[in-house]
């Protein structure tokens, strides 16, 4: 408690009294840690700590949802996912509300149960996520997997997506703090190019709150100093160089593309998906699956949410009609969505 | 057109807005507005309390009870957090046909044991089958009545009032959720599910006890937010003054769950005066199911609803339970 005071302090006299900061989050953890252990209301107004496209359910293009949905329906397929994805919003409905064969599962690896208890179905892997869910998914195709089994890859990099906001002056990024679970995966010097390139400081932080208030600490030093670095408060965990080995798997079945991100558009060379090599594998092509064009819902502003260009209380559907029990946009589904994160804490 | 949601049977915002909306809407009468757990009737001059509850729980048998204990603590506990000592119970099956005969004579001795426990007798009760598939193996009704020791109402809260829990929060909805083994979890932490008569009968008598309520479906928020919506009247809990066991906050943090808004089925939030809260304490203390009672937290006029106020000194709302965490939990 007394070092949570003695951050919380320090960090109070680190902004300056002229001018706003905006500090984004990247991970849908991080954003719930600092709702539900109320850090915004520990700082200074005028220090924002933005969510950004740290939710992947929140960025799953609505195409590959409605893909799902169509495949699940099929009498051979049994489609397998995150629960999360089961319930994101489309114009068609959700896959569980108008899906037909589908799993929730919560390791990649039970995807290898349901398709040797179903040898005569093919088991699709709706497989979605930052780095950190790519990983286990070539693990798994490391393994090796069976005949029947394929991967539908909505695969994203955070990387990628967080060069697109510093570029947009609109968003103002002043400083990141970076995602701790992926920076396990690909390394504090993944992010070394937001300081050295574009001179924003950016800090990978865990999850406890002093460890995020750590982080934003650092970043407010590095503001005053002018001069950005990309530090690790997150050393016990988060390695310089990352996981090389979940790297080299990576690149072994997976090749970067370009992607489309929900309520952003299409991103050059933001997404994964299977190198030709293994095309037998990849669900997109054994099933000729189309690219279906996203429709905007009505009055749903998820997509600038997701870049940090509004936050959820200003959406008008917010709370009247978008709530996590009934959610209009793909922000309120997830407990890592920012939508329902700050519907429940605020 | 508008259908009934799983959701609707979660206790939180949506349960509420179909009573208040459907329900009220052609059933009203002065004991039932209230809304409480048990309403109080006069039967010729005896005061007495009655309450009703349905089990569905999933599954039947579960680490720390089963369906038969959870149907007798329920209807008892509603009875004591009303003020009430717990006299009789009815019971209604539902089974499905094919259930085993074993399983329904485990219930039974749990039934049965429980109400000696409990110190309530059960005076009526009815049978019914229905085919293979049309329901999940057994639902069991409850209606218990009591006479009133101590009426306890919402309008006797006042600003200053203590907020007590007397134990751990969530244990039942943890034990439950990893009971349905849909993920991958063997865990300790085992239902609280008792009857709560023994050690809330001595806190009735204490001077100054405002108000009672087992924090079952929807948990310790939802109950308050209730609260706070029916007496107007603001609530502010501190994070760290709220018992959770810690391999519940662990199971918790990986699922996803805030243990504020998992089941209870042997606690019960208490609502007394400042000036008696110690005593409370160590009147609940003196009950093994009292040992790890706290108070977390106390009533103001300052704001409307309920503020938690974290760990780390922040500060964040409380609200009805929105999403349903753990459909049929009790």
């Amino acid at each position: 408690m007394d070092k949570i005071k003695k951050l919380v302090q320090h960090i109070s006299s680190l902004v300056p009294s002229d001018r706003k900061i905006k500090i984004m989050n990247v991970c849908g953890s991080h954003e719930h840690t600092i709702a539900f252990s109320g850090i915004r209301s520990l700082i200074p107004e005028n220090l924002e700590i933005v969510p950004g496209p740290g939710c992947p359910v929140c960025v799953c293009p609505e195409s590959d949802i409605l893909n799902a949905i169509d495949l699940s329906n099929r009498d051979d397929v049994i489609l397998v996912t995150y629960g999360d994805m089961l319930r994101v919003p489309t114009k068609n409905g959700s896959i569980r509300a108008e899906g037909g064969n589908y799993k929730m599962i919560t390791s990649p690896f039970e995807c290898l149960q349901t398709a040797s208890s179903n040898p005569d179905k093919k088991i699709v892997f709706f497989s979605v996520g930052f780095e950190t869910t790519t990983a286990p998914t070539v693990a798994l195709l490391e393994m090796g997997v069976p005949d029947n089994l394929y991967i539908l890859s909505s695969h994203r990099l955070t990387p990628t997506i967080m060069e697109v906001l510093v570029k947009d002056a609109e968003i103002g990024i002043d400083g990141f703090i970076a995602p701790g679970h992926v920076s396990a995966i690909v390394g504090s010097n993944a992010w070394n190019v937001f300081s050295e390139k574009y001179n924003i400081p950016t800090v990978v932080a865990g999850f406890e709150p002093d460890n995020l208030l750590m982080g934003i600490m650092d970043v407010l030093w590095q503001l005053k100093d002018g001069k950005a670095r990309t530090s690790n408060v997150y050393s016990s965990v988060v390695k310089p160089e990352g996981n090389l080995q979940a790297q080299r798997l990576m690149d072994k079945y997976l090749k970067v593309s370009d992607a489309n991100w929900r309520g952003i558009g299409n991103v050059p060379a933001s997404g994964l998906e299977l190198r030709d090599e293994y095309a037998g594998k990849d669900a997109k092509k054994v099933f000729e699956l189309q690219e279906i064009k996203e429709d905007r819902i009505p009055g749903c502003i998820c997509g600038n949410v997701v870049l940090g260009k509004a936050y959820p209380s200003e959406c008008k559907l917010f709370k009247k009609v978008c709530s996590p029990r009934n959610p209009k946009g793909p922000c309120m589904v997830s407990f890592e969505g920012a939508c329902n994160i700050w519907y429940k804490t605020n | 057109m508008a259908k009934i949601e799983i959701g609707h049977g979660s206790g939180g915002r949506l349960t509420k807005d179909l009573i208040e909306g459907l329900f009220l809407k052609y059933l009203t009468c002065d004991e039932l507005k209230p809304l409480e757990d048990a309403s109080y009737i006069d039967l010729e001059g005896h005061r007495s309390a009655i309450t009703t509850d349905s089990y569905v729980v999933r599954p039947i048998f579960f680490p720390g009870g089963n369906i038969g204990k959870l149907c007798v603590c329920g209807a008892v506990n509603d009875l004591v957090v009303s003020g009430a000592r717990p006299r009789y119970l009815s019971l209604g099956f539902i089974m499905e046909e094919g259930f085993s005969l074993e399983s329904l004579e485990e219930i039974l001795k749990s039934i049965g044991d429980t109400a000696k426990n409990a110190g309530v007798r059960i005076v009526t009760g009815d049978t019914k089958v229905v085919e293979k598939n049309k329901c999940d193996g057994i639902f069991i009704n409850t209606t218990g009545v009591g006479n009133v020791i101590k009426p306890l109402v919402v309008g006797g809260i006042s600003e200053g009032d203590s907020v007590i829990v007397t134990g751990t929060v969530g244990d039942h909805g943890i034990a439950v959720a990893i009971a349905r083994e849909e993920f991958n979890i063997d865990s300790p932490v085992i239902s609280d599910c008792s009857p709560l008569g023994e050690l809330l009968m001595p806190v009735l008598k204490i001077d100054g006890l405002k108000w009672m309520r087992d924090p079952t479906r929807g948990g310790v928020a939802t109950v308050l937010a209730e609260l706070s919506g029916h007496s107007g009247l603001g609530i502010e809990i501190f994070e760290d003054k709220v018992p959770v066991r810690e391999d519940v906050r662990f199971i918790s943090d990986m699922l996803g769950y805030d243990p504020l808004y998992l089941a209870n089925e042997g606690k019960a939030l208490i609502i007394t005066s400042s000036d008696s809260a110690d005593n409370v304490i160590m009147t609940l203390k003196e009950h093994t199911l009292g040992k790890n009672a706290e108070i977390i937290g106390n009533i103001t006029s300052a704001f409307k609803g309920v503020r938690l106020r974290t760990r780390i000194g922040g500060e964040r709302v409380l609200d009805l339970l929105e999403e349903e965490l753990l459909p049929r939990i009790c």
